[in-house]
């Protein structure tokens, strides 16, 4: 019975954990703009290598 | 090119085969080009050339690869000297600790992954530049770069030789603000998310206990562990419905959030009660779900608002921030632009944007104008000439009087306009508030009527049932719902639609003005029809070659390259000479020719070519008339089908240009005999749009900023590819085909999503009266109750899905 206890205390714990995670990545900025990394991403072959210049 | 010569039925001489050999692609955007004129590749214009070359040079090929859509390219060349100013180092740069600095930068044409690729790869490019940021949303781009190794200016020029003129970012501030807005709405959204999923896992448990043996204690473990993670999260998400339900109330406006706050306030107190009393319903998993419905549904739908006024603020970002002043001892002082005052003398040198709207008072130059008129051909203007905000000079510092500054510009009343559109809420949002109003009023009788009908202890829990179950998520969510969904599917198909009062009035079927060039035709003067011998056409072909007139270019399409012309001698505005395999040739106007030969051979056919609107040209070989040319704008190809299908949605098409009225008259002859006027200049068609409004909904349809104040007056402007970056933002659809097929495909899917919005609105609303009937009745299973609740919601989101609303669009 009393597992039940500690299960649900983990699970919201858990879930807490969650949120706040995701708190830090809206913080982050990862979230700002939804629209340009979408297209990006498919550019991640063509990409060219950053050389070093003399 | 050639399937637009076949659609003009009148000419069947143009259908011979050496015409289709001849269309070669643009390099850069695979248009019909002229041929080039030596082996390199062929260009449509010289926009396409200088990015084609600037994407070779700096080794970018793979932009070819890595880009989503084809389209002409358009730079300006400048110089950019202005942004090396350390005026402008103070305003628009932030220094960074490494001694780099940061500069956030407004590019024009930002449209696909080709155009971030391109951009972000500026570091490997220019020595001196450390990063590249795009935001393709906002068209903003931010650059990390060392001020002592390249100059602004350098990576300015850079990027405009990319094909993105470059402007200095003004929204930044605001940015700033909208991005603690929208990141709060996301917090929100989270909260609301997670309490959501793990109250239904809850919830799960507890409605299978109600099946099976549930001990006491591990029931009321669950509720109270629902209890306490819903209160807080749902208060704390549902904020916002909360507070524009109790403006509503203090208002006494009626709004769709009024009778959500009530249904979740009951709910969350109610289901608290059943929870300390231990009996009865809880409805925390209901209640998150509908929050976190709501929240996800109106965060997008604040998205497409932002993007449609950030539209506006571009618009500051084409005009310069400061100006040059001449005070009265003729001496010239930088000043920042909130230093001018009216009638201000100001001097701007060749190659910058004029900061105010003014007149000439000394100088002549050439301006380019295509912000405001999306016409790319520089125009001459002298003393005494208007000028505006955002125009660039060209050629020669002129000095001027200001007679508008800032908001009162052209430009300014723009932005205005734009952002008042943007705020403006949608007849149908409008009509679900009034809908909302009513439904509070009879709800909340129909609770009181519960109480006392039941009487006690019964008739209070059943009326906190009905209070819960009617609660209108389906009713709030209908419009929202269908609406991101048109937006959504409308965006892939390359129609931009801001938001839901565009899609609305888009949905209302009324007058249709047409402008002909660049929406009905190519665009470009063609060949369309050919009265000669076939084998002068590869003669006229190699003479006009070297010419860049737009005739001489229409004419060259005329044959393959083979024989060589020689003393090719151009005489202006009349026509060629030059000699072919050793004919002599003369290539011109009929007036012109005649003043040495003898036309009569030809004066029949060069009067039916004049008698349907295109542009005579006559050849004479070795003295003799030999071949008479007919010159226009060829239709679209499926013009005629587009019309036909907006006419079957209940548009009346018609055709309103500035261009020849004999020549307009021919297109809408074209088109099957469409209302036509020609010769229209851009307050006629403002004045003509302002009237047939009152008359009843008008929408317009146009490409440059002549018609940019007609398409703000139209109840719905739509603007199409190609169109000036102006034109693109007074108008409520963009649409990137540059076909009138892809209207009324636009037209069509609007119209299917008001019929979705209606059939939206129709279940929820039955939805709720079955159960609130059935509450009061007391008939409901409390359990029945909670899978109504989300069960309604499902079908308005189902019913959204399912819509037909712009799934056939190209």
């Amino acid at each position: 019975m009393t597992t039940m206890y500690v299960i649900m205390i983990l699970a919201l714990v858990g879930a807490a954990g969650m949120v706040a995670a995701f708190f830090w990545v809206v913080r982050s900025g990862q979230l700002d703009d939804l629209d340009t990394p979408p297209r990006r991403m498919l550019l991640d072959e063509a990409r060219p290598r950053r050389e070093p210049r003399a | 090119m050639t399937t637009a010569l076949a659609d003009v039925g009148a000419v069947p001489a143009a259908r011979d085969g050496a015409l289709a050999a001849t269309a070669t692609a643009c390099a850069h955007c695979g248009l019909p080009a002229a041929a080039a004129t030596d082996d390199g590749p062929a260009f449509c214009c010289t926009g396409c050339a200088v990015v084609y070359r600037a994407i070779r040079g700096a080794g970018l090929d793979d932009y070819y690869a890595v880009r989503e859509r084809a389209e002409p390219a358009r730079t300006t060349e400048r110089g950019y000297a202005e942004l090396d100013d350390d005026a402008f180092a103070r305003v628009h740069t932030k220094d960074r600790p490494d001694g780099t600095r940061t500069v956030s930068l407004y590019l024009e044409e930002l449209r696909c992954a080709g155009c971030v690729w391109l951009i972000e790869a500026t570091p490997r490019c220019l020595d001196g530049v450390l990063d590249a940021r795009v935001d393709i949303g906002r068209g903003r781009c931010d650059v990390v770069y060392d001020a002592t190794r390249t100059p602004l200016s350098t990576i300015a020029q850079h990027l405009d030789r990319l094909g993105h003129p470059v402007h200095p970012y003004r929204g930044a501030e605001r940015d700033v603000a909208r991005r603690k807005d929208d990141r709060i709405a996301l917090f929100r959204l989270g909260v609301a998310g997670a309490a959501f999923m793990n109250l239904m896992l809850m919830a799960v448990a507890l409605y299978a206990g109600l099946f099976a043996t549930m001990s006491t204690a591990d029931r009321q473990l669950f509720r109270w562990a629902s209890m306490l993670v819903a209160i807080p999260a749902i208060g704390y998400a549902a904020m916002p419905i909360f507070r524009t339900a109790i403006g509503a109330l203090r208002s006494k406006a009626a709004h769709v959030d009024l009778p959500l706050a009530i249904g979740i306030v009951v709910g969350l107190v109610w289901g608290a009660a059943n929870v300390v009393r231990d009996r009865g319903e809880i409805y925390f998993d209901s209640l998150a779900m509908l929050t976190f419905l709501l929240l996800v549904s109106r965060y997008i739908v604040s998205r497409s608002h932002r993007r449609a006024a950030a539209a506006a603020e571009l618009l500051w970002s084409l005009t310069p921030s400061r100006a040059t002043r001449i005070a009265a001892d003729g001496t010239w002082t930088e000043v920042p632009m909130e230093a001018i005052r009216l009638g201000d003398r100001l001097a701007v040198r060749a190659g910058e944007a004029f900061p105010v709207d003014g007149v000439i008072v000394a100088g002549s130059s050439a301006i380019d104008a295509a912000l405001l008129t999306g016409e790319a051909r520089p125009v001459a203007i002298g003393v005494d000439a208007a000028v505006h905000a955002g125009t660039t000079n060209l050629t020669a510092p002129v000095e001027l009087v200001a007679t508008a500054i800032g908001e009162s510009t052209r430009v300014g009343a723009l932005v205005r306009r734009v952002e008042e559109l943007s705020l403006r809420k949608a007849p149908i949002e409008r009509l679900v508030d009034r809908v909302a109003g009513k439904f509070v009023l009879v709800v909340l009788t129909a609770a009181i009527v519960t109480v006392l009908a039941w009487g006690g202890a019964t008739g209070v829990e059943h009326a906190m049932s009905l209070l819960i179950v009617t609660c209108p998520c389906a009713l709030a969510l209908a419009t929202p719902l269908a609406v991101t969904v048109a937006l959504g599917r409308a965006g892939k198909a390359g129609v931009l639609i801001k938001g839901a009062d565009a899609l609305e009035r888009l949905a209302h079927p009324g007058r249709m003005v047409l402008d002909k060039t660049g929406t009905l035709t190519v665009g470009k003067p063609a060949v369309v029809t050919w009265v000669g011998p076939t084998e002068v056409r590869a003669w006229v072909a190699a003479i006009e070659r070297g010419s860049a007139h737009p005739v001489a270019r229409a004419l060259t399409e005329l044959g393959e390259p083979g024989p060589i012309a020689t003393e090719v001698v151009e005489v202006r505005g009349r026509g060629v000479r030059g000699r072919v395999d050793g004919h002599a040739l003369t290539i011109g106007a009929p007036s012109w020719l005649a003043e040495e030969l003898d036309l009569t051979p030809l004066a029949d056919e060069l009067a039916a070519i004049t008698g349907r609107g295109e542009t005579p040209i006559a050849i004479a070989v070795d003295g003799v008339a030999t071949a008479a040319v007919g010159i226009a704008d060829p239709l679209r190809p499926g013009a005629t089908e587009a019309l036909a299908r907006l006419r079957a949605l209940g548009w009346r098409p018609e055709i309103l240009s500035g261009d020849h009225p004999a020549a307009v008259a021919a297109i809408a002859a074209q088109c099957g005999g469409l209302p036509a006027r020609g010769g229209q200049s851009p307050e006629d068609k403002l004045a003509y749009v302002t009237a047939a409004r009152a008359a009843g909904p008008v929408a317009m349809v146009g490409d440059g900023v002549n018609d940019a104040a007609a398409l703000a007056a139209s109840t719905c402007g739509i603007a199409v590819a190609g169109a000036a970056e102006v034109a693109i933002e007074a108008a409520d659809v963009f649409v990137r085909t540059p076909s009138i097929g892809a209207i009324a495909d636009t037209a069509a899917g609007a119209q299917a999503t008001m019929a979705t919005i209606r059939r939206n609105l129709k279940v929820s609303l039955a939805y709720n009266l079955i159960g609130g009937t059935l509450t009061v009745a007391g008939l409901i299973h409390p359990l029945i109750g909670a899978v109504m609740m989300p069960l309604s919601s499902l079908s308005v989101l189902t019913s959204s899905l399912r819509s037909r609303a712009f799934r056939e669009v190209p």
